[in-house]
């Protein structure tokens, strides 16, 4: 629960939130993935937020943060899942976090990255 | 913002507190689940809870924490979702600019507020500085399945309230810190242990090195004790031999120089006789020497045989003194003896004591220029054995030098040392000596003044006798006192014994004997008058006296005894129980006489 996984794939990390996370575990998770960019030299991120009903303006900036900090890092950084509602409340927010890709899914999310292809059998498990 | 709203027509559906951050989660998921539950459709849903995080995160951040209450307008068409959300901070004050959208926050609040206005339908706040802030928002639920009534509210506010309490998260969170805690010290523990585990491992090892060498030393110690024990026997069997091989040679010499000074093979001339002098006294001297070796090796060899017999001190001495009198050479050294107790008898080797009582005096006098060198012997306080004191008016040995004078061959450094002969083996072989004879050999000296050497023997089984109860036998017939000191032998008693009546009756007035032994014939003063004579004694008359006779008494006999004798011991025949009996009683012995055959056959019949 104190935890947010950060799994490696190939030249990528695959970050699945399934959690509604406290605004603790959303920084936790910012720290962790940035030092883990470095040690497992990633040349990309990719975030699945499919579980998440709200993504609020905290959670949004963070996210916008992360791919911020991926980049200055030479990571590139794809969002992928995000549920329709979340969507248009982010819009509502004023929140259009700049900077930031986006994938209908893990599998198109996986190919806007160019990685290995190992990544396919891992992202049919999230549909 | 609409008007109107009174706050009667709401109808409370619960609320959540706001302390802790986590309770920003709850209190979105709380806003979601109502959203669902009043019929807000999936987009809505996010809207509320979304609006409602921004607001309950503004209210914790900025406000302190505060407090969030969900209501519902069941009156209204179409009905309306509310929340209330109130924090206790210090209040906003340049709100109106913000919902302006004039003002841009680094932190996010710009966004929070005017992106929850744009969520909702309803959003109103007032906020008065110091006093905290408070924020109601409203949404509209369109499209409903249908209208919800009281009890439905009613329901939805118990459902509420059945939600699982906040604090759930809080303490799975404080659950799992302790357990990092706890791993956190099992492992610094372990990590301890580990070093500890270490330090014996260490410490073990070199406890196993240091054993090692303890083995390692006791091993060298025992081989270097077998080797001085070899050597000392080496020693004493070299010693053994040479002295051995030597005695043969110088006594030859010593024979030839006699031989030729006796001019049997013609006469010598007076230089040709002193020089033979010489040769034969040198020769005599090495074979003291010689014999000095050879009875010192035969003591370490243990081949030296003690035999025991009784030795009356007395007249030891005597013969001591005899011996020792041509040595006193110097006009200024008194050789004095003192008187010794008669009866001091010692159960000892007579040859050995005599080695030693002669080596310590002539030892004395080897040393001693002017005074007198003083021989004595009494009994030990205890009584248990007797000393023999050989003291002199010599040059003294120093104190570091007390226990060199009984090592082989050492001689202390001294002026006098250098003029006098001697092997340096006459204390040694002396002390010795007196070890075999279950003795000990002292020495305490004041250097100047003079030294005494003590030698203490034990008295020996039949010596111990001496100041046990006294048996007087007055009889002038030896053989006849033989036989009653043989009565006595298994004894704890004392024979003294008189071979004449006023001898006798002396000895009585000296000794005090328990119990006497009369003869009755004898020359000179018979039996009757000693007796008469012990009896008219106040010192004697209390000691009973058996008459000790070979006649057959007649009447007038007895009528002369007057009924003085205690009893009738005859010498020789069969009627001698009543006597054995009577002489029991005296003597408080029930052992004595048990092994006598006339005594023993009464005794069994």
């Amino acid at each position: 629960m104190d935890r947010i996984p950060i799994l490696k794939m190939g030249e990528c990390l695959l970050v699945s939130i399934q959690v509604d996370m406290d605004d603790d575990l959303a920084l936790a998770l910012r720290d962790s993935l940035t030092s883990r960019i470095v040690q497992d030299k990633a040349r990309g991120v990719l975030i699945d937020i499919s579980s998440l009903d709200i993504v609020d303006s905290f959670i949004g900036r963070m996210l916008a943060n992360i791919a911020a900090m991926a980049k200055i890092l030479d990571a590139q950084t794809v969002l992928v899942g995000m549920r329709p509602s979340v969507a248009m409340t982010l819009v509502e927010l004023g929140l259009s976090l700049p900077g930031i890709q986006t994938a209908l899914n893990v599998d198109r999310g996986l190919k806007l990255l160019h990685c290995s292809p190992q990544g396919e059998s891992s992202a049919a498990k999230h549909h | 913002m609409k008007s109107g709203l009174r706050e009667e027509r709401i109808t409370a559906l619960g609320g959540v507190k706001l302390v802790e951050e986590c309770d920003i989660v709850t209190a979105r998921q709380r806003a979601r689940q109502l959203s669902e539950l009043v019929g807000l459709q999936t987009g809505n849903q996010a809207r509320v809870a979304t609006a409602i995080s921004e607001l309950a995160r503004n209210a914790f951040q900025y406000g302190h924490g505060g407090r969030i209450d969900f209501g519902i307008d069941l009156s209204a068409a179409p009905q309306v979702l509310w929340a209330d959300v109130v924090d206790r901070g210090p209040g906003i004050a340049n709100l109106q600019a913000i919902l302006d959208g004039q003002y841009e926050s680094a932190t996010g609040m710009g966004i929070g507020l005017t992106g929850t206005r744009r969520l909702m339908d309803y959003f109103e706040a007032r906020s008065q500085p110091g006093s905290g802030t408070h924020v109601r928002i409203g949404k509209t639920i369109p499209y409903p399945a249908r209208r919800l009534t009281a009890q439905d509210a009613a329901a939805i506010r118990e459902g509420f309230l059945k939600l699982e309490p906040v604090t759930t998260h809080e303490e799975l969170a404080r659950q799992v810190r302790e357990l990092a805690y706890a791993l956190e010290a099992l492992k610094a523990r372990e990590a301890d242990l580990e070093a500890r585990s270490q330090e014996l491992h260490r410490l073990n090892v070199e406890l196993d090195e240091t054993n090692r060498g303890v083995v390692a030393l006791y091993a060298e110690l025992d081989e270097k004790a077998a080797a001085l024990r070899q050597a000392d026997e080496m020693k004493s069997r070299i010693l053994w031999h040479v002295s051995h091989e030597f005695r043969t040679p110088v006594g030859s010499i010593l024979a030839l120089s006699h031989l030729l000074r006796r001019g049997t093979d013609g006469p010598l001339t007076d230089e040709q006789d002193k020089q033979i002098g010489f040769i034969a006294q040198a020769a005599s001297e090495l074979a003291a020497m010689v014999n000095d070796l050879l009875d010192l090796a035969r003591v370490d060899a243990g081949r030296s045989e003690v035999k025991k017999s009784p030795v009356k001190v007395g007249p030891f001495l005597g013969s001591v003194r005899g011996l020792m009198r041509p040595l006193l050479t110097h006009e200024n050294v008194a050789l004095i003896f003192e008187e010794v107790d008669e009866g001091l008898v010692v159960e000892t080797d007579e040859t050995k004591l005599g080695q030693i009582v002669r080596n310590l005096i002539s030892n004395a006098l080897k040393f001693t220029e002017r005074g007198e060198v003083r021989v004595s012997c009494r009994p030990s306080p205890d009584n248990d054995a007797v000393e023999f004191t050989v003291a002199d008016t010599g040059i003294g040995i120093a104190p570091e030098n007390l226990d060199r004078v009984f090592e082989e061959f050492a001689q202390v450094e001294h002026p006098i040392q250098r003029q006098v002969k001697g092997t340096g083996l006459g204390l040694p072989l002396s002390r010795k000596l007196a070890k075999l004879l279950g003795g000990e050999l002292e020495v305490r000296s004041e250097l100047g003044v003079g030294s005494t050497f003590v030698l203490s023997l034990p008295l020996g089984e039949r010596a111990k006798k001496h100041g046990q109860p006294v048996v007087l036998v007055i009889d002038d017939e030896e053989a006849s006192r033989y036989l009653a000191d043989q009565l006595f032998r298994e004894s704890k008693v004392r024979v003294v014994q008189a071979s004449d009546g006023g001898v006798g009756a002396e000895l009585a007035r000296f000794e005090r004997p328990a119990l006497i032994l009369l003869d009755l014939i004898m020359p000179g003063r018979s039996g009757f008058e000693i007796l008469d004579e012990l009896k008219a004694n106040p010192d004697t008359a209390s000691i009973p006296v058996v008459i000790y006779t070979s006649m057959n008494l007649t009447a007038s006999d007895f009528e002369r005894l007057g009924g003085h004798c205690a009893a009738i011991l005859p010498k020789l025949g069969s009627h001698r129980t009543p006597a054995f009996q009577a002489m029991r009683r005296i003597l408080k012995d029930p052992e004595l006489f048990k092994d006598e055959p006339e005594f023993a056959e009464v005794a069994n019949a």
